[in-house]
C-alpha cells in the first residue's frame, strides 16, 4: 500500500511538472523559432528541451522559476546541437569596455519615434534575427520575456556586466537596423541628401 | 548628474534594475534634458517594439500534442 501510494504521489508531481512545463510552450516555441530562424529547426529544439526537461526534472526546484529553467536548458541545446559548442570562446565583447558614450555622438543614426511606428513587424523581427546570437539571446531574454539581469545571467551563465553590455550592443545594432531599413525603403530620406 | 551619467544608465532605467535614488536622478536629468530624454523616449519604443513583434504566434498543435505524449 505504502508502494502504491509513493507511486501516486509520483505520478501527480510528474502530473504537475508536466502541466506547469506546458504551459510555457508558446513562449519557448517563439524563442526557439528567433534563436534557429527556422520553424522545423525550432520544432526540433523545443522538443529535445522538453525531452531533456523530463529527465533531468529532479534538478529542478519546485516553486523557482521554470521559465528560466527552461530557457537555460533550451538555451544550451541550441548552442550544443545547432552551433557545435558553447559559447565560452566566441567573444563579442571586445575587451569589455563598456562604451555607452557612444549613443550621443552618433545621432544620426537613431530613428525618430514616429518612424519606428511605419516600420512593419516583420522587419521589427528581422532585424533582431540579424542580431549575433550571443546578442539575440540577451534581447530576447530581457525585451521578449522580460527576465531581470540577474535571471537572464543564470540562464546564460555569464555575470550580470555580459549581460548589460552584450545588451547595450544588441540595442545599438537594432536601433542602427532599423534606422537602415527606414532610410532604404523611404520612410525616411538620409540626412544630407540634400534634394 | 550629467549626461554621460544619464545615458550611461539609460538600459538600466529602462529595465528598471537601477537603485531608488539612482532613478530618482536619472528622471530629474531627463526632466531637464530634452535631448537625452528623445533618446530614452527612443530606447523606450524599440524595446516596446521588440517585445510585442517577437511575443507573438503560436507552437504547431502538433508539436503540442507530441509533447503531450511525451510529458504525460
Amino acid at each position: 500500500m505504502v508502494l502504491v501510494a509513493e507511486h501516486a504521489a509520483e505520478t501527480d508531481a510528474r502530473g504537475r511538472f508536466a502541466e506547469e512545463a506546458i504551459g510555457y510552450l508558446d513562449t519557448l516555441y517563439r524563442g526557439a523559432l528567433r534563436l534557429t530562424r527556422d520553424p522545423a529547426q525550432a520544432e526540433d529544439l523545443v522538443q529535445d528541451t522538453y525531452v531533456r526537461a523530463l529527465r533531468y526534472q529532479g534538478s529542478y526546484q519546485v516553486g523557482t522559476n521554470m521559465k528560466a529553467w527552461l530557457f537555460a536548458i533550451m538555451r544550451n541545446l541550441f548552442w550544443d546541437r545547432f552551433k557545435g559548442g558553447r559559447p565560452e570562446d566566441i567573444s563579442l565583447d571586445g575587451d569589455g569596455e563598456f562604451a555607452l558614450y557612444d549613443t550621443l555622438k552618433d545621432p544620426s543614426a537613431v530613428p525618430e519615434t514616429d518612424v519606428l511606428d511605419a516600420i512593419a513587424a516583420e522587419e521589427v523581427v528581422r532585424a533582431v534575427e540579424k542580431l549575433p546570437e550571443l546578442h539575440r539571446e540577451v534581447v530576447l531574454l530581457v525585451d521578449v520575456e522580460g527576465f531581470s539581469y540577474k535571471d537572464a545571467a543564470e540562464v546564460l551563465g555569464v555575470p550580470i556586466g555580459t549581460v548589460m553590455s552584450r545588451l547595450h550592443r544588441a540595442r545599438r545594432q537594432l536601433q542602427r537596423s532599423l534606422h537602415e531599413y527606414a532610410r532604404e525603403s523611404g520612410i525616411v530620406r538620409a540626412q544630407g541628401d540634400g534634394s | 548628474m550629467n549626461c554621460r551619467d544619464c545615458l550611461e544608465r539609460l538600459d538600466t532605467y529602462l529595465d528598471r534594475e537601477l537603485t531608488d535614488a539612482e532613478v530618482v536622478m536619472v528622471r530629474q536629468h531627463l526632466a531637464d534634458c530634452p535631448p537625452c530624454e528623445e533618446l530614452y523616449l527612443l530606447q523606450v519604443h524599440v524595446k516596446r517594439l521588440v517585445k510585442v513583434c517577437c511575443d507573438r504566434g503560436e507552437a504547431p498543435a502538433s508539436l503540442r500534442s507530441r509533447l503531450r505524449q511525451i510529458l504525460f
